[in-house]
């Protein structure tokens, strides 16, 4: 069987994995789902995260984007 | 108000014995025309929208469960191609989930063509400002240039060109940090199908000393992936001396470049 970064290490941090599981994903609306995770509402109890990344965004890098359509 | 409700893992375009899951009660997978879904029934005592939200407030049960999520879907990858839901999709019953399937196919079915032979790859910069401020003089001319006539000047200008100097290498340092950020950006992206730059995490949160300057994920083509590990490790050995270092983890499930659209 294929190994994956979830197999291959115990040692992922929780700010890792929550960057990936709640920042990314599917995000489904609709009147069929009664709750999606807000991320905002996850940010409540994450004051530390989001103080960081705000304060982070400041010094970040100013990436210049090449054209990525590559269908 | 229903007894139970459905929490998605992921879908995937193949079957899975959830039994080779260890440890997992309750999980299923289910199959919704050509699509299978990982799913588990959990109580509302939990996870209705109002307890949801207040668990939100508890790290501890967050850390719990987003480990959770993430681990079921990882054992999903091992033997098929997944489309990760975002932690805490919630659907009333299964029926629910069966009408979202069949309204979204089209997008799912995309999905699903769109990240076969590719693996998500998180790249993290580190930079290591205390090194890289002893290496500045070496890098930039402007900083050579103004030690030299440090040195030729008077006590009195000597100073105020002292002072100018911190000023210059503040500059410079980003200058270099900049350029050779893009440097490895521009390569990395050259090896990938599609990236996607993410917010960066400061020193307490990455429990590191050195500060993140980039945090990016990666889609790379299966048959590439050896070469773009690669070029990371050669722009590591590159960049070393300047205070850079590189992390980078996967294949993660595509998080990053999986999307549901309207039909």
């Amino acid at each position: 069987m294929e190994e994956n970064v979830i197999n291959q290490s115990k040692d992922i941090t929780i700010v890792e994995i929550l960057d990936r599981v709640l920042n990314k994903g599917v995000v489904i609306t609709g009147d069929i789902v009664i709750s999606v995770a807000e991320i905002d509402l996850v940010y409540v109890g994450l004051k530390l995260l989001v103080t960081s990344v705000e304060t982070m965004q400041e010094k970040r890098l100013t990436i210049v984007k090449p054209d990525q359509e590559k269908k | 108000m229903v007894d139970e409700l459905t929490y998605v893992y992921c879908i995937s375009d193949s079957p899975l014995l959830v039994d080779t899951i260890s440890d997992q009660k309750n999980l299923k997978c289910l199959k919704f025309h050509a699509f299978y879904a990982f799913v588990k029934q959990v109580s509302p005592d939990e996870f209705s929208e109002e307890n949801l939200n207040k668990n939100f407030a508890d790290l501890p049960w967050i850390e719990i469960h987003a480990r959770n999520h993430i681990r079921i879907i990882g054992e999903v990858m091992k033997s098929s191609i997944v489309i990760p839901f975002k932690f805490g999709t919630i659907f009333n019953s299964e029926e629910s989930l069966g009408k979202f399937i069949q309204k979204y196919s089209s997008s799912l079915n995309e999905n699903l063509k769109n990240i076969k032979g590719k693996e998500e790859w998180s790249v993290k910069i580190y930079c290591n400002y205390t090194l890289l401020n002893e290496q500045i003089t070496e890098l930039s001319e402007d900083v050579r240039n103004m030690e030299e006539e440090i040195l030729k000047s008077k006590p009195g200008k000597s100073f105020l060109l002292k002072r100018k100097k911190v000023e210059l290498i503040e500059k410079e340092v980003e200058k270099v940090v900049q350029l050779s950020g893009q440097v490895c950006y521009d390569e990395l992206t050259t090896l990938s199908e599609l990236t996607q730059i993410n917010s960066l995490l400061s020193t307490e949160l990455s429990d590191r000393t050195d500060s993140m300057i980039l945090n990016i994920s990666c889609f790379v083509n299966q048959g590439r992936v050896n070469e773009f590990l690669g070029a990371i490790g050669e722009l590591q050995k590159k960049y070393k001396k300047i205070g850079f270092d590189m992390a980078t983890a996967g294949p993660w499930p595509p998080f990053s470049f999986t999307s549901i659209k309207e039909k």
